[in-house]
């Protein structure tokens, strides 16, 4: 395995997005990693990163979002899903559409006896 | 009082240092190695793991200096001009990670596997469920009345 660098990459810390960091209450930042080398694959690693400040305080949430991978001269995009969260949200909005269509039946047959 | 003061003071500037400090290190969390881990390579296969985290903290502190009041000198004796002060920091925090994908180069290419978290899953569904009884057995009920 080698590093362009020299040092491993993931050590390096932010790259791009540093020199922003602490600007702003609220920051919503795309963060590429420095490029490593496997094999022939050059992957650079991405995420998104927010980062709330607070007078005394922050908070950061940081999630990965896609790897680049370049082989002879090559890019390819590989999103990175977050597979446990997907399925969360779709429970949650099948639910909310189940409670929607139930709601909706039991009111229009309430409004027919009503009539 | 001016000692007094002076402690204060550097007790704060301390406080201060030890909060960008711990601040510095909550920052971290937004870095690339926080996310990514290094590589580990097993036979033609290298792995990298990829995680979600999010980290949290908060911090507080005072001091207080109390200054001779202005004495009715007829009524109040001398030793009434004792000066005291007092001052406190507390803080809290919490981080927490967890993995959402595994990155695997192998020698048919690279591939994004997603690591899937089944417990979490599973309690979604139940509380989701859940409320959604809850919510058609108070609509029946409503219904009757």
């Amino acid at each position: 395995m080698k590093h362009p660098e020299g040092i491993s990459p993931l050590d390096q810390g932010m790259a791009k997005g540093e020199r922003r960091r602490f600007q702003g209450l609220l920051h919503w930042q795309k963060i590429s990693g420095q490029s490593i080398v496997v094999n022939d694959f050059t992957l650079t690693p991405q995420s998104w990163a927010l980062i709330v400040r607070f007078p005394r305080g922050a908070f950061v949430w940081h999630r990965p979002s896609a790897v680049l991978v370049e082989r002879n001269g090559q890019m390819q995009h590989l999103p990175i899903v977050d597979l446990t969260r997907a399925i969360q949200l779709g429970l949650l909005g099948l639910g909310g559409i189940i409670i929607t269509i139930v709601a909706f039946v039991r009111f229009a047959r309430r409004k027919e006896r009503v009539l | 009082m001016i000692d007094t003061t002076n402690n204060m003071l550097t007790l704060a500037q301390k406080r201060e240092e030890q909060i960008s400090r711990v601040m510095e290190k909550l920052y971290s969390a937004a870095q690339p190695g926080a996310v990514y881990s290094e590589p580990v390579t097993a036979g033609n296969y290298t792995i990298i793991s990829a995680c979600e985290i999010s980290a949290g903290g908060g911090f507080g502190s005072g001091l207080g200096l109390t200054s001779p009041k202005p004495q009715d000198e007829a009524s109040q004796p001398q030793t009434q001009s004792v000066n005291s002060s007092g001052g406190g920091f507390g803080g809290g925090g919490g981080s927490n990670g967890r993995p959402v994908a595994v990155i695997v180069i192998g020698p048919d290419g690279v591939t994004v596997r997603p690591v899937v978290d089944v417990t979490k899953i599973a309690l979604a569904g139940v509380t989701v469920w859940g409320s959604m009884l809850m919510l058609l057995g108070r609509m029946r009920r409503a219904n009757k009345r």
